[in-house]
């Protein structure tokens, strides 16, 4: 009996008529919930947290990086979860999820990569290095613009979901190799700052603003992943009566 | 606060540039998400409506061309 609700459930998550319904509510409440994070977060992060005693006010800039960069890998895990699903079970919603984190996914690990950088000069000296972490992120960049530009050259949609599926699958083996990187290779890039199991080596007027900017950026990814999802799922079925009642019903959020 | 005055939050010791262009450019890439994603909700809402009230204005033209074959 368990297993038959748990079907029904699949089922009913797999149809995009049900999701509209069911996340009418989740988009204004998650996207004030981020705003208010966010500006939480940036406040204490810029104006109240005490400065590093090695680096100085530069440290600030890991309230933005160090989210930013936990956004970029968790966006293309979830790419690739959906791509599993699609090709595995056929869903509908899973290239709609596909095509609803790939924007964000692309300039968030290009925000990662430039707030990096600039972290980097005053701390390194220098704006760039070729060290594990950060090539590792730039292929994470690389493989959300090329599934991009893979999605924006294959016209046939079933085609496409394929196509995109199997890359997104497929570049999940660089997600370990850039949380791995750290310790696999001499590096000049910190460890993480920031763990689930280990007590963080900071104080904890320091970590806890990066935990709002966390939450913060995760719900930001939320509503915008969200909304992106809703716009993609009218787009394809323009014509379907459930839209238009809907949309009659008022659904405008 | 931290910092003792305004000018000294502004100029974070000597690293105010680069922390407020991460800042800066983070709020940049938050706020140019956030409109594009809206931009194309209401784009293609709109679409709908319009469509929608061409099927409802096309809908009794189509009985009556029915009723007169």
């Amino acid at each position: 009996m368990l297993s038959a609700s748990l079907q029904r459930l699949w089922h009913k998550l797999g149809s995009p008529r049900w999701f509209v319904a069911l996340t009418d509510g989740w988009v204004t409440a998650l996207g004030w919930i981020s705003l208010v994070l966010l500006i939480w977060g940036a406040v204490w992060g810029l104006g109240f947290a005490p400065a590093d005693y090695q680096q100085g006010n530069s440290f600030r800039i890991m309230y933005v990086h160090v989210p930013a960069a936990m956004l970029a890998q968790s966006l293309y895990i979830g790419m690739g979860v959906a791509g599993f699903i699609g090709l595995v079970w056929r869903m509908k919603l899973t290239d709609v999820a596909i095509a609803a984190c790939l924007p964000l996914g692309m300039v968030i690990t290009a925000l990662a990569l430039f707030s990096g950088s600039v972290w980097g000069r005053p701390t390194w000296g220098s704006w760039w290095e070729w060290d594990g972490r950060t090539v590792s992120t730039l292929v994470l960049f690389f493989l959300y613009v090329g599934i991009y530009a893979l999605r924006e050259a294959i016209a046939d949609q079933d085609l496409r979901a394929r196509a995109s599926a199997l890359v997104a699958m497929v570049g999940t083996v660089n997600i370990p190799i850039i949380k791995y990187s750290v310790e696999w290779w001499n590096t000049l890039h910190q460890p993480a700052s920031f763990g689930l199991t280990q007590k963080p080596a900071m104080p904890s007027e320091m970590w806890l603003p990066l935990l709002v900017m966390v939450l913060a950026f995760y719900a930001f990814a939320g509503f915008i992943v969200l909304v992106r999802m809703r716009t993609e799922i009218l787009h394809r079925e323009m014509g379907a009566r459930w839209v238009r009642e809907w949309l009659q019903a008022g659904g405008t959020r | 606060m931290y910092f003792d005055s305004f000018a000294d939050l502004l100029q974070m010791g000597k690293h105010g540039f680069y922390v407020w262009t991460a800042y800066g450019t983070t709020a940049l890439v938050l706020v140019a998400s956030w409109l594009s994603a809206r931009g194309a909700f209401i784009a293609t809402t709109r679409r709908l409506r319009q469509q929608a009230e061409l099927v409802q204005r096309d809908a009794p033209t189509t009985n009556s061309m029915e009723n007169d074959s």
